[in-house]
């Protein structure tokens, strides 16, 4: 069975069509790209997809299941967790806080214990610290784990933003646009690093990104948003040698 | 200094915890005067009509003191419940103006009901305490408590979530949190506050009457918390004892002492526009205390 599957999604901001009838099937551990000009509509799926935005037409299934009329924080709970492309960090925390709030619905302890701070409670809290400072450590921002978020650079709050999304343990991840505003380098550490989150924590990566030659290296398969429509899907290869693609991304001939 | 004065501070205190406690949740509610005009009205009507509660001793006792303040808990409690699940959806200035419109149509409905003694209001409340400092360390204890109980939520699960949705509501929701019910959770705490503070505040003021709950005091209060800092507890603590103070401290200025009350109240957010009491602040004292006693164990080994 699919993961993910989307049934002719449609999303009509009054007299724009941001999304047209689109079809898609993310299966089980594969790491799936969206690619497609600005404008496209790829965000506006990625907000179908997590409870944001309600679809005009077409469901959302999730295992089966559809998603329609569920909130955003209900999706989350059923192992979907995203990154926001214009950085939505809790910017008064620390980066530890921002990952213990990552784990929210696995945080919940008894609230007398909570008050009496038992020993259990502690025990359990100490716990919960200790796997935030691993997630930290895996993106390499151990360091700043006590400063807060608002005052690190560019690169690391992307890679915070992950490191929360991970923390709610996730089977479905959404990136958007993770290597925007890093540098060449970065970029290819981050290849690296969402591979390896993906075996490491058996997920399944869904990932917008504008940056082709990442995606090619890095997705099992792509699918191609122009004007909301979804104009190509296949592996990194067929969907390089699509006409339609070469024409949205490069004009057709006159 | 004057038990008297003490006790208002602390009631101060106690309203400006009731406000902070749904801004800490990014909700600016001004319900609190409200909610605090019911604890009052509660307070006013079982002790000068239930003769059961007045007991037999000269002094009336604590226990139906407390018996008050839980049926006020109780009361402000479930009001709020329904009242937050309608007025939350809405946000910023328009929750504001939702909860002065609550504070305002409960100020009308006490002044024309005939139980609630009109524009007079209620006289002669028992008084549990011979003294004011008796008062003052009755409140002394309870704003304890509930400072305690600040500080367990501010460390844990539902008070980081509170503060999460204070940054980006949402990005909190996206990572799991129910915001609808966590709001509910804070202004329904933020009720209790104030309903068991007006308790507290009717046997203290001996008499009650509708003027106590209105707009003037939704203002009052949210300058505590503007003033002392919303980040943690102790800034509306700090907000609320010396605002309270600070008009009667004034008074051998006469006449200039509104003025200069204002002017404070005007500087405080011009120099600390996140409160006066931040975490920041901790973080440059602890470093410097810390130095202050292990020096001073030093000093004491040789």
């Amino acid at each position: 069975m699919n993961l993910l599957q989307l049934e002719g999604v449609g999303v009509r901001f009054g007299g724009l069509q941001a999304l047209q009838a689109v079809d898609l099937e993310v299966k089980q551990g594969e790491i799936f790209g969206l690619l497609g000009p600005n404008g496209a509509g790829k965000t506006t799926l990625f907000n179908v997809i997590s409870g944001l935005t309600a679809p005009s037409s077409g469901t959302v299934r999730w295992r089966g299941a559809s998603l329609a009329g569920l909130s955003s924080h209900r999706i989350a709970r059923l192992g979907i967790a995203r990154t926001f492309q214009n950085l939505r960090l809790f910017s008064s925390m620390s980066c530890l806080e921002n990952v213990l709030v990552g784990m929210h619905q696995h945080a919940r302890q008894p609230p007398l214990a909570a008050l009496l701070q038992t020993q259990s409670f502690r025990r359990r809290e100490s716990q919960l610290q200790q796997e935030a400072l691993a997630l930290l450590d895996l993106f390499q921002l151990e360091a700043t784990a006590h400063q807060d978020a608002a005052s690190l650079s560019y690169g690391d709050r992307r890679r915070l933003e992950m490191a929360r999304a991970l923390a709610s343990r996730p089977q479905l991840l959404l990136l958007d646009e993770p290597a925007a505003g890093m540098n060449p380098s970065e970029k290819d550490q981050l290849r690296e690093l969402i591979r390896r989150i993906r075996d490491q924590f058996k997920l399944t990566v869904l990932i917008i990104e504008h940056h082709v030659p990442l995606m090619l290296g890095l997705c099992d398969r792509l699918a191609v948003l122009n004007f909301g429509q979804r104009i190509a899907l296949g592996s990194p290869d067929q969907v390089r040698r699509d006409p339609a693609v070469i024409e949205a991304y490069l004009g057709g001939g006159t | 200094m004057d038990a008297g004065l003490l006790e208002q501070m602390l009631l101060g205190a106690l309203l400006g915890l009731s406000v902070y406690l749904p801004l800490r949740c990014g909700q600016l509610s001004l319900a609190t005067p409200g909610f605090f005009a019911i604890g009052g009205t509660v307070a006013a009507l079982l002790s000068t009509r239930v003769p059961a509660l007045a007991g037999s001793g000269s002094t009336y006792p604590i226990t139906s003191v407390l018996l008050e303040m839980a049926l006020a808990a109780l009361l402000t409690g479930v009001l709020a419940l329904g009242l937050g699940r309608v007025v939350l959806r809405l946000r910023g200035i328009y929750l504001a103006i939702a909860t002065i419109a609550l504070v305002e149509i409960l100020r009308v409905v006490t002044l024309n009901l005939e139980f609630t003694g009109g524009a007079l209001g209620i006289f002669g409340i028992p008084q549990p305490f011979n003294s004011a400092a008796g008062y003052a360390a009755f409140t002394l204890a309870l704003l304890a408590l509930i400072c305690w109980l600040c500080d367990r939520l501010e460390k844990t699960r539902p008070g980081r979530a509170m503060a999460a949705i204070r940054d980006d509501e949402l990005a909190a929701a996206s990572q799991g949190i129910n915001t609808a019910d966590t709001k509910l959770l804070a202004f329904v705490l933020s009720a209790l506050v104030a309903g068991i503070t007006g308790v507290v505040a009717a046997h203290f003021l001996n008499s009650w009457n509708a003027k106590l709950g209105n707009f003037d005091a939704s203002i009052t209060t949210l300058a505590f918390v503007v003033f002392g800092g919303s980040r943690t507890w102790l800034g509306p603590v700090f907000g609320g004892l010396l605002l309270t103070a600070l008009p009667e401290l004034l008074r051998p200025v006469g006449d200039l002492r509104l003025i200069v009350f204002g002017a404070v109240i005007l500087v405080g957010p011009l120099f600390f526009p996140q409160g006066v009491i931040t975490p920041e602040l901790f973080k440059w004292f602890k470093p410097r205390i810390g130095g202050i006693t292990t020096a001073a164990a030093q000093g004491v080994k040789q």
